[in-house]
């Protein structure tokens, strides 16, 4: 698990296989294809992302490519063009774009639990990571996450709020 | 516990605002009469590419997807309006829409166009029509909601499709205006070149037309 703190600015492209959290700012590329993407409330993103599966709850601009699953918690923000087989949007939550549902014989149906509803199916919390400290950031970031062109760690690794939330998603035909 | 606390108070700013913004607003359910219409227009056709010009409703993408297996833009006008308003800079709202609305012409086959009009004033609802009926495909369909009660509107819509005749409608603060209430011969004029399919005066007293290209 890495997390990029929320004083740290990336700009370039950002892979890795490890599950990854941003509460900083990214411009560029990011591809974590076999992974889980998070978005914490304080990540602002301007990227193509690839992912296995994404949850947003900062503010993405640009078009997101999930294989498995997209999920924008009510406080995400997307401009962009989504698309995944399984797409999640909260109500509340900010979209922008297009959301492709042709692919893979998709046939979506509701798992709605009511404005007043939690979901339980991705937990943000899951993806808290430890206290890293700006050094051993950078090691951590090398073995999980290529940042290309470099840039240097500058905070320490912060953990993302839980935000409990209606879900909508739709399951695989 | 932090995380369940900043949950808690961020709903609880959600309802303050919305009580205060929108007294009386409250959710409602619409039986439609045309929306199975404008679903079965578009259902014999290959992977249709539908325009919702209002905010992003996770249950309808489901809906839609299901029932259409469509690729679906959301536009939320009601958010570039209500930007528009904060900034004082309304009277740009025909431009701002107009422009935001970028799609090809004759690249969408069907338009869900809720309750937006009310909030337009007739030269941008004008000029807004006029886009939609550019974009459209021949063949293509529109499903408009118009209200027909001169009120002070203050709240935007949230349209929630529970099934081909059910919207559920849920409110959220709006910056107060007059609802612009068009009469039908407007309606029909504004989106000239389109044809009537239906056109149904609910008992919301909301109009509901669905016009084919």
């Amino acid at each position: 698990m890495v997390n990029i703190g929320k004083s740290v600015v990336i700009k370039g492209e950002l892979s890795g296989s490890e599950d990854l959290t941003i509460e900083g700012q990214v411009e560029g590329r990011i591809e974590l294809k076999q992974n889980v993407l998070t978005i914490g409330p304080n990540g602002r993103i301007k990227a193509e992302i690839f992912a296995k599966a994404i949850v947003v709850q900062g503010e993405v601009h640009g078009n997101i490519t999930a294989s498995e699953r997209a999920d924008i918690r009510d406080n995400g923000s997307v401009d962009g063009d989504l698309s995944a087989p399984r797409i999640a949007i909260a109500d509340g939550a900010h979209f922008r774009g297009s959301i492709d549902m042709q692919r893979a014989g998709v046939k979506p149906t509701v798992e709605h639990k009511g404005p007043e509803g939690k979901s339980s199916e991705t937990k943000p919390s899951e993806t808290r990571p430890s206290e890293v400290k700006a050094s051993e950031m950078k090691a951590s970031e090398h073995r999980a996450v290529d940042v290309k062109p470099a840039a240097p760690p500058q905070s320490l690794g912060t953990a993302p709020a839980s935000v409990s939330q209606t879900t909508i998603s739709p399951p695989v035909r | 516990m932090a995380e369940l606390f900043n949950w808690s108070g961020r709903r609880g700013e959600d309802a303050a605002a919305g009580s205060a913004s929108s007294p009386g607003a409250s959710e409602a359910l619409t039986t439609s009469k045309v929306f199975p219409r404008f679903i079965a227009a578009l259902a014999p056709r290959p992977a249709p590419v539908l325009v919702d010009l209002g905010p992003v409703i996770g249950a309808n993408i489901s809906y839609f997807g299901e029932h259409l297996a469509c690729k679906l833009y959301v536009e939320d006008l009601f958010a570039e309006l209500e930007a528009l308003h904060r900034r004082g800079a309304a009277n740009t709202a025909s431009t701002a829409l107009v422009s935001r609305l970028r799609h090809a012409d004759e690249s969408i086959d069907g338009i869900l166009c809720w309750d937006l009009f009310d909030f337009l004033d007739r030269p941008t609802g004008r000029a807004v029509a006029g886009r939609l009926f550019r974009m459209l495909k021949p063949g293509g369909a529109v499903h408009g909601m118009f209200g027909t009660t001169a009120i002070e509107l203050k709240h935007y819509t949230r349209f929630v499709v529970e099934g081909a005749g059910s919207l559920r409608q849920r409110p959220y603060p709006a910056t107060k205006v007059k609802r612009t209430v068009l009469l039908t011969g407007e309606i029909n004029k504004m989106f000239e070149g389109l044809k009537v399919a239906e056109s149904v005066l609910l008992k919301t007293s909301t109009r509901e037309t669905l016009f084919r290209k």
